[in-house]
């Protein structure tokens, strides 16, 4: 047996050193004790103040010691439940484990069938959880799309209304404002067997966005409220623009997106201390003459990179980005820019990385996309893995047993590892020319778009528990009753 | 064309803010009106970027530059032109609006219309209504363009052209709208004049509706 | 409860060679005949297995260890078969060619063709043509197979055949070559029957020769 004896457990990057993230972490206490944020949310700078901020109109400062104690009070490490109690759709949060998911949001989907772009509507919600079920890399569910054929108001409660049937790994919930938060709650709820058992095994996430630069707006803290008195973990990430909503550089724009987040961080663990709290932001640059928030650039993986580093020295999870693209099509730009991406996330243990399967710069959602970027992660993940060393794995005996010219093939040593030890492709082709001849000559976007009509003919997802799905019904038909009677315009928005 | 307006539409295409007064005062002591200043020396320029952002050879801070080098020597040719003719291509009014504090797209559109040429004033974000209303009797645009970024606040830029509608004002101005959910289809439920994809093309539509294209 | 077939079949597939002669024992025991085990049990289990692998369902390992078990049954039935004047599917001489080391390939074609139902007579590596011939005429094959890594040996699976003829033996076998840099082509220039580009295809195409496909 050794003693004392160093490993690394895989292969992993890192960036910047202590002083560099230390000079970081400095530089967003700053910020936030400085500078300070505005705050559109009464009930939140009453909060804030009680903590220790300084509240001065809507503009709120934050001490030092009061973000440090924050820090101090959320999770490093915690698990998010499948529904169905699926052990392998649990997600540990914690140190070297980077899960992977889709984004929300776009306004345009790849039809399935016709392979057209076209606007999201309902029926594509199950599609793209069917395909996240099913694909053994994606670990977390959102929906790659905003429904265009419901109430606009409700198009993120008709996602997770037909997400969470389709899939058992973690939702991921986005949400308008506090009335869909309460409605998706009420559906995880009915799932997980009452609030008490929910926050013992949380079945989801809840998703809020503050607005760059340095705006908390009453929306996004409104459902941070809701969220954190539920005891919902909580994903609250600004989406920042490098040179347009944010600096320029990456150390600036790291700096003010962190700011921004640990607002929210600071409000949550007023709330409800050791809330698990998984800080964003996704950051990356404005194409200067494209004007576009690129989702392939290769400063978003660098900034994603340094983010992920100072929340790990801050004692968060991170919430990030990648497997995406600014191709308006299923090309090489769209592989190399997703690929790359999420091997960067891998290799950084950013804790969830999301956007997976984004097209055309987050406008167009793509299960093709995830499907291939599915196959992009399996392939990070081996190399992540990295070389086991050990006795059994030096095979010094193997290597006596079979001696010059013989073979390993019937080797017990290569059966005991041939599983483990190797990544086998699901797309990617590796037969000889005659064979790959035969087949019909396939590229991998015909093998992708096999596959992914294949899991949708034939994949079932775990069945909801017994009156979980009339409760939706009745979710839904309450949220159109509200909207019929347009609550939303008498509304009092306390700010 | 002369030398001095050549060195004008250098100078714009340069971005060169300091040289701007003093070229045009020269182009003027050279008795050049203030019509032909704009027209050949400014605008001249002003295309010339237009084409190279297109193609990629100019980036968005360079523009932006070289917009506010026109404006500079507007300052001292605006009070000689002609009335009817103070604006060099018009006037456009923007604001996101209601509900919405998403602010860059809507940033961005008012420094490319004002790189174009026009007069550009600019309400902010979450603008209600009723300020869309008073800003068009106060400003006199020729165009309004209205921004959002969620699918949320987008019906709020139906409700914005209803108003203006209902206070008689349509037919005084031609809409257009953008932001990253709005699609030409949603632009003609609402019956805007028009939807543009991005800065650019909301700079060249604004051009079109006022026949500057 | 499954037949004695579906056992045999499954042993098979799992690749439980301990398993497989005590099933044939047991298959004896009912009454059935070697011919009967080895058809409607042993090689409907190595077909699903050749299935499976194509499929990619299956390793390589896994196939092996089911050419193992198949092997194993082989052992009880052979005699037995003997015996009874029932046909063996074939034998194969294999080897790898004069100058060429490379051994694996060949060495899984010979595991797949035993798989298959085949007697397998594994020359080795680096063997000129004159141990091809003498095997020819030691074991009498239905099939002889070939294999070079090299190009520069691969021009030895030319000479061996050349080697085969003046030695009057061409006619009484099929020849089937392979390795890397072998393709059809190649097959055709150099006169041999057939070529398989991978195992699973070689252990296809020698049921092929036999017409036991």
């Amino acid at each position: 047996m050794r003693t004392n004896y160093r490993v690394n457990s895989g292969v992993r990057f890192r960036m910047l050193t202590d002083d560099q993230l230390q000079e970081l972490f400095d530089g967003v206490l700053h910020v936030l004790e400085n500078t300070g944020l505005e705050v559109h949310h009464e009930e939140s700078r009453q909060i804030l103040q009680e903590a220790g901020a300084w509240v001065d109109g809507t503009r709120v400062r934050v001490p030092s010691w009061l973000v440090k104690e924050s820090l101090r009070k959320a999770p490093r490490s915690f698990t998010v439940y499948a529904r169905d109690g699926n052990r392998e759709h649990n997600i540990h949060i914690g140190p070297g484990r980077a899960h992977f998911g889709p984004g929300p949001t776009c306004p345009n989907f790849i039809d399935v069938e016709t392979l057209e772009r076209r606007p999201y509507i309902k029926d594509d919600v199950s599609i793209v959880a069917t395909v996240v079920d099913a694909l053994p890399n994606i670990d977390f569910c959102e929906s790659l799309g905003s429904v265009d054929d419901v109430h606009a108001d409700l198009s993120a409660l008709y996602e997770f209304a037909h997400m969470f049937p389709n899939t058992s790994k973690p939702i991921v919930a986005w949400s308008f404002d506090k009335y869909d938060s309460e409605g998706i709650h009420q559906i995880a709820l009915a799932e997980a067997g009452g609030q008490e058992a929910f926050e013992q095994r949380p079945n989801y996430i809840h998703y809020c966005e503050p607005l760059s630069p340095l705006i908390s707006t009453f929306e996004a803290l409104d459902k941070l409220v809701f969220a954190a008195r539920k005891r919902v973990p909580l994903v609250f990430t600004p989406c920042a623009i490098a040179g347009g909503t944010a600096p320029i550089t990456a150390a600036g724009i790291i700096t003010q997106g962190v700011a921004e987040s640990w607002m929210g961080l600071t409000i949550a663990q007023a709330i409800q201390p050791g809330l698990p709290f998984i800080m964003g932001g996704v950051l990356s640059v404005m194409d200067m003459n494209a004007m576009v928030f690129s989702y392939g650039a290769p400063e978003l993986s660098l900034m994603m990179a340094g983010v992920t580093e100072l929340a790990h020295f801050a004692g968060l999870p991170l919430w990030q980005t990648g497997g995406c693209t600014d191709s308006k099509t299923f090309d090489e730009q769209a592989m190399i820019e997703g690929s790359m991406s999420v091997y960067f996330s891998a290799l950084t243990g950013g804790d969830l990385c999301h956007d997976v399967g984004y097209t055309e710069s987050a406008m167009t959602g793509s299960v093709f996309q995830l499907a291939a970027m599915d196959e992009a992660i399996g392939y990070a993940r081996r190399i992540t893995r990295g070389i086991d060393v050990n006795e059994d794995t030096l095979a010094t005996e193997a290597i006596h047993n079979v001696g010059p010219n013989g073979h390993y093939l019937r080797e017990p040593h290569t059966r005991r590892h041939y599983k483990t030890e190797f990544w086998y492709p699901n797309l990617c082709d590796r037969r000889n020319f005659d064979e790959w001849d035969t087949m019909g000559r396939k590229t991998m976007k015909d093998r992708t778009i096999e596959r992914v009509r294949d899991i949708l003919a034939s994949h079932e997802p775990a069945p909801l528990k017994e009156g979980t799905e009339t409760l939706i019904q009745s979710v839904l038909e309450e949220a159109e009753d509200r909207v019929q009677q347009d609550w939303w315009q008498e509304r009092e928005i306390a700010d | 064309m002369s030398d001095t307006l050549e060195r004008l539409a250098t100078a714009v295409v340069e971005g060169n803010v300091d040289s701007m007064e003093e070229l045009a005062q020269e182009a003027l002591d050279e008795g050049l009106s203030a019509q032909e200043i704009l027209n050949d020396g400014l605008m001249g320029g002003m295309n010339h970027v237009g084409k190279e952002f297109k193609a990629g050879n100019m980036f968005v801070p360079e523009v932006l530059r070289s917009a506010k080098a026109m404006k500079e020597a507007m300052k001292l040719l605006e009070p000689m032109l002609a009335a009817g003719e103070a604006q060099a291509t018009g006037k456009i009014l923007l604001g996101t609006v209601k509900g919405d504090l998403h602010d860059i797209g809507k940033n961005l559109v008012g420094m490319m219309c004002e790189g174009a040429g026009f007069d550009v004033r600019d309400l902010g974000t979450d603008v209600e209504p009723d300020q869309f209303l008073s800003a068009i009797k106060e400003f006199e645009p020729d165009i309004v363009g209205m921004s959002a970024l969620l699918t949320t606040t987008m019906r709020a830029m139906g409700d914005t052209i209803k108003a203006i509608e209902e206070a008689g004002l349509r037919d005084q101005v031609k809409v257009m709208i953008g932001g990253a959910p709005v699609t030409q289809r949603f632009a003609d439920d609402i019956g805007a004049d028009g939807y543009a994809a991005n800065a650019a093309s909301a700079s060249d539509l604004a051009k079109e509706f006022v026949g500057a294209a | 409860m499954s037949t004695i077939y579906e056992k045999l079949a499954t042993a098979v597939l799992e690749g439980n060679s301990d398993k497989v002669p005590d099933l044939i024992q047991k298959g004896m025991d009912e009454g059935k005949t070697a011919k009967e085990l080895l058809d409607n049990g042993l090689v409907v289990g190595m077909d699903e297995v050749g299935a499976r692998f194509k499929r990619g369902d299956m390793f390589v390992p896994e196939v092996l260890m089911s050419a193992e078990s198949m092997k194993a049954g082989m052992g009880v039935l052979r005699p037995l078969l003997a015996e009874a004047e029932e046909e063996m599917l074939g034998t194969i001489v294999l080897g790898t060619v004069e100058g060429d080391l490379h051994d694996i390939g060949k060495n899984l074609v010979g595991m797949m063709c035993e798989g298959a139902g085949f007697e397998v007579v594994n020359l080795g590596f680096d063997q000129p043509p004159q141990a091809f011939i003498d095997a020819i005429k030691q074991h009498q094959p239905d099939i002889v197979g070939m294999s070079a890594l090299l190009t520069t040996t691969m021009r030895a699976m030319g000479h061996t055949i050349k080697a085969i003829e003046e030695a009057g033996l061409r006619d009484q076998v099929k020849i089937m070559v392979g390795g890397a840099p072998v393709d059809k082509e190649f097959a055709d220039r150099i006169g041999a029957d057939g070529y398989g580009s991978n195992a699973p295809a070689a252990s296809d195409l020698a049921k092929e020769f036999v017409s036991a496909a």
